[in-house]
């Protein structure tokens, strides 16, 4: 838009300037010509004729140009034309008339062009408007219709890998007799899930398709539902929760929050041995919500801070059953509400995670 | 005996509930889609429905309401993840509550048994839930024999939940049972007296859960 507006401005300019010439260009050609032709006419036919050039001249031209004009045509008509011809004398009240009549002929035919100019304008503002609006909704109708693609695409997808899951989970549950074959197809169903949930995540979050819906929530909640699925991973970590009891109400989306907070707690678990325990703390600072996990496994390598979220990256002691995209969804859970994730190790030992979120604090207290 | 239509495309899914519910007494009857599952249940007139969801051609959410036209039975939703938006809408049209798939047998067991208990015709102004007592003619809540002080506001907002106790009640159905009169957003009040009423149920008392984007279940632990 920016430098179209400028071309135009330019090019107003230009026949701005061209318009003034031509009103110069036209009086004196057309005093010439009717000069030449006095004898005939009279002086009444030469007032007429440069009334008409300035009517004419007032449907193309900007106002300036034609006022310009009118003072010529008035000054010419007057001193070459009028008796006592070259003076600016005016004795006849007739003529006095005429003469005010180029100003005003000029003057009106300004309003009106300038009128008509506005309407012409405004329209085609309107019209560009209108296209650059349909412009606008097509590319978001195509958009939502290849979203929706992928959605429905993802959604069969995540049906056909799941209603297997289930029918094995159901009949699983059904062999009620204790077996160890049956405890260990259990565990395999449990890592198979855990898997496909991870591929299903990280493509829903690559595909972009994940829309905050925002809602006050109490953080609490939050991590009761990233922890619900974990039952397993903390039966033999203790859980310590703090910071909670001085926290507002925040505006958040609690499910994607909830399943960020989870893939950052499995890893927790998956890295830290047995037994130890697993902190998560959180605080809210100038708008900013910040959520802590720290284990006590071994740390993050050196250097590699950054790369733990990447995807497909694996610690160096890995544990079987990782598919080393939990971290890598985690932080784009977090960035598609606009927070990030930073990881570092804790001076005394263990990995330290930082979920930093912008959240609106409710105004009433809890 | 209690009678269940199962309402599923998948033959395997179908199968095994069945195979699961039938061996908990329950006389099971399957639809492989919403028209045969409407007239199983037209004919059959069962103490309660699983419905999935996601059925080809008519969706699961149709044949609900169509089915709410004219029945009342107890419906389950059968549903995957990450549909948190339809299962609102499902809850919201009538549903009574619904499993994630792949849900665990025990706690499809667990809400379809709570559902079939809802239809009752109350003849006592008393609700209980663990040890949770509601007096509805007195408009006073004891827990465990003690009286509980509650505003007018957490009591609407404990029987609402209380009457559904186990059953998940969506935030909108809170908001309109307890705020019926106003048009702005509750949704921050409703946390708020959610927050104080689980600071006096305590850890003794029935526990509320909140299911993210969906609403809160009344727990009787």
């Amino acid at each position: 838009m920016e430098p179209n507006a400028a071309a135009r401005k330019e090019s107003d300019s230009l026949a701005l300037v061209a318009q003034y010439s031509g009103s110069l260009a036209v009086v004196f050609s057309l005093a010439a010509a009717c000069r030449a032709i006095l004898p005939q006419t009279g002086y009444l036919f030469s007032a007429l004729m440069f009334l008409m050039a300035i009517v004419l001249a007032g449907t193309r031209w900007h106002r300036g140009p034609v006022i310009l004009m009118a003072i010529l045509s008035a000054l010419t008509w007057n001193f070459v034309f009028l008796q006592p011809q070259f003076t600016f004398l005016i004795q006849n009240p007739g003529d006095l008339a005429i003469f005010a009549l180029f100003f005003i002929v000029a003057l009106s035919m300004g309003h009106l062009t300038s009128n008509l100019r506005q309407r012409e304008d405004a329209l085609e503002r309107h019209h560009r408007e209108r296209e650059s609006l349909l412009a606008e909704r097509h590319r978001a109708n195509l958009l939502a219709e290849s979203e929706r693609l992928h959605r429905t695409l993802l959604d069969s997808v995540s049906h056909e890998l799941k209603t297997p899951i289930t029918i094995i989970r159901t009949a699983l549950d059904g062999l009620a007799s204790p077996n160890p074959y049956t405890a260990e197809i259990t565990t395999a169903t449990r890592r198979l899930q855990h898997i496909v949930d991870n591929f299903l995540g990280m493509t829903r979050v690559e595909a972009d398709a994940l829309r905050p819906n925002l809602n006050w929530e109490e953080l609490h909640d939050v991590i009761r539902a990233a922890t619900t699925p974990l039952e397993e991973e903390f039966r033999s970590r203790p859980l310590l929760i703090s910071g909670l009891d001085s926290l507002p109400l925040l505006k958040l989306d609690s499910r994607l929050l909830a399943q960020a907070l989870s893939n950052i707690l499995h890893n927790a678990a998956s890295y830290s041995p047995q037994g130890s325990p697993v902190e998560i703390s959180a605080a809210f600072l100038a708008n900013f919500l910040e959520i802590s996990v720290r284990d006590h496994g071994q740390g993050i390598p050196d250097g590699a801070e950054n790369a733990v979220f990447d995807k497909f990256y694996r610690g160096p002691d890995v544990h079987a059953g990782g598919t080393g995209l939990g971290l890598a969804i985690a932080r784009g859970l977090v960035r598609s509400m606009k927070g990030d994730i930073s990881a570092r190790n804790h001076p005394d030992g263990g990995a330290c995670f930082t979920i930093r979120l912008p959240a609106q604090a409710a105004p009433l207290s809890t | 005996m209690n009678k269940v239509v199962i309402i599923d495309d998948e033959p395997q899914v179908r199968r095994l509930l069945s195979m699961v519910l039938k061996s908990r007494n329950y006389e099971v009857h399957e639809a492989e889609d919403g028209p045969s599952g409407l007239q199983h249940i037209a004919l059959l007139r069962p103490d309660a429905v699983l419905l999935d969801l996601g059925l080809p051609a008519m969706d699961g959410l149709s044949v609900l309401k169509r089915l709410r036209e004219w029945s009342e039975v107890p419906v389950l939703i059968l549903s995957v993840r990450d549909e948190e938006a339809l299962k609102v809408e499902a809850l919201e049209a009538g549903a009574d509550d619904y499993v994630t798939k792949p849900f665990g047998t025990a706690e499809l067991l667990a809400r379809l048994a709570v559902i079939q208990r809802r239809r009752f015709t109350r003849q006592n102004p008393e609700i209980t839930a663990g040890n949770l007592t509601l007096n509805l003619l007195h408009h006073e809540a004891s827990l465990a024999g003690d009286r509980l002080k509650l505003t007018p506001t957490e009591f609407s907002l404990l029987h609402t939940l209380a009457e559904h106790a186990g059953r998940i009640v969506t935030f909108g159905q809170i908001i309109r049972r307890v705020w019926p009169a106003q048009l702005s957003d509750q949704s921050e009040a409703l946390r708020v007296h959610i927050s104080h009423l689980r600071r006096k149920l305590g850890t003794t008392g029935p526990q509320i859960i909140n299911e993210p984007a969906i609403g809160y279940r009344l727990i009787d632990s």
